[in-house]
């Protein structure tokens, strides 16, 4: 899923990029999989509390980066975060509520997968290239 | 409904498929329908309301649906299943928000409805019966038809 043209030129976000990309990626390999959904399920709440966890760490780490640098987009940029964290947020309590189904964990893997994809590959791009210009002005 | 409606929705679709995809669509001709009716077996509706109010019907041929999320997901996928449907669900979604986006420039403000995905033309529901224009988006993999009818809240 990982692809190169997503760096955004800050070696801790880059990291954190390819760990969520690399976590994501396991997770559809295990939802997608033929094995009886009993034997997945553990595998898919573990991926479930690692994603309420790293994406808090991730978003943390990357505001602070946003506001060392002074990026104009920081609200705006805070906000998506926040919305985002809320939805996985609700997907957790739904299943604390209803329990895991397979559809619905499937809806929610291509939710995070497409998200990821969009967030990284424009909205974190203006932060590399907020950083670039600064790099040139310096 | 107007033809001006209509280039937000390609130009969203240009920029969505290029972030998430690596694809430039280039645009087929416009064609009037009498209704929304899908043309292929995986489709997403979504409602708008607001200044405008209607239907956007986002049709896909199976194996450029199942070729989406391959390359989205880096993995095979063989079936139109839950999975297929929610990703492409989302993609039809981002698209109709940056067009609104778009279309907001110009002092119109829209919301979406989530969006419903379908196969086939079962399950179709009940959208607008009134006039729409297709938009042909066609890509490497595939040709993805956007049925547009929206109309001013007020007599255009």
């Amino acid at each position: 899923m990982w692809k190169e043209h997503y760096r955004v030129g800050s070696d801790l976000i880059d990291t954190q990029h390819q760990e969520l990309f690399r976590r994501v990626s396991a997770f559809i390999k295990v939802v997608q999989s033929d094995r009886p959904w009993e034997e997945r399920l553990e595998e898919v709440e573990e991926t479930l509390v690692f994603m309420q966890h790293y994406v808090i760490i991730h978003f943390a780490d990357e505001e602070q980066l946003q506001q060392e640098i002074g990026y104009p987009g920081f609200e705006k940029h805070r906000q998506i975060h926040e919305n985002f964290k809320a939805e996985v947020q609700a997907f957790a309590k739904t299943v604390e509520l209803e329990g895991f189904n397979e559809e619905k964990v499937q809806e929610f893997s291509a939710k995070v997968m497409t998200w990821l994809i969009m967030h990284v590959g424009r909205e974190d791009q203006k932060i590399g290239e907020f950083l670039r210009s600064k790099e040139v002005t310096n | 409904m107007r033809v001006e409606y209509i280039n937000p929705f390609y130009q969203a679709t240009i920029d969505v498929f290029r972030v998430m995809l690596s694809l430039e669509p280039t645009r087929g001709t416009l064609r009037a329908v009498e209704e929304l009716v899908p043309v292929s077996e995986a489709n997403v509706g979504i409602g708008v309301t607001g200044d405008l109010r209607g239907s956007l019907l986002y049709s896909f041929p199976a194996s450029m649906a199942l070729e989406m999320v391959r390359i989205m997901s880096g993995m095979e996928m063989t079936k139109l299943d839950a999975f297929v449907t929610s990703a492409l669900s989302e993609v039809a979604n981002i698209i109709s928000g940056n067009a609104l986006t778009y279309l907001a420039r110009n002092s119109l403000t829209c919301d979406i409805s989530p969006p419903q995905a379908f196969v086939g033309s079962k399950g179709a529901m009940a959208m607008s019966t009134e006039k729409a224009i297709v938009l042909p988006l066609i890509t490497d993999i595939g040709t993805l038809e956007i049925s547009i009818s929206l109309h001013a809240k007020h007599v255009e």
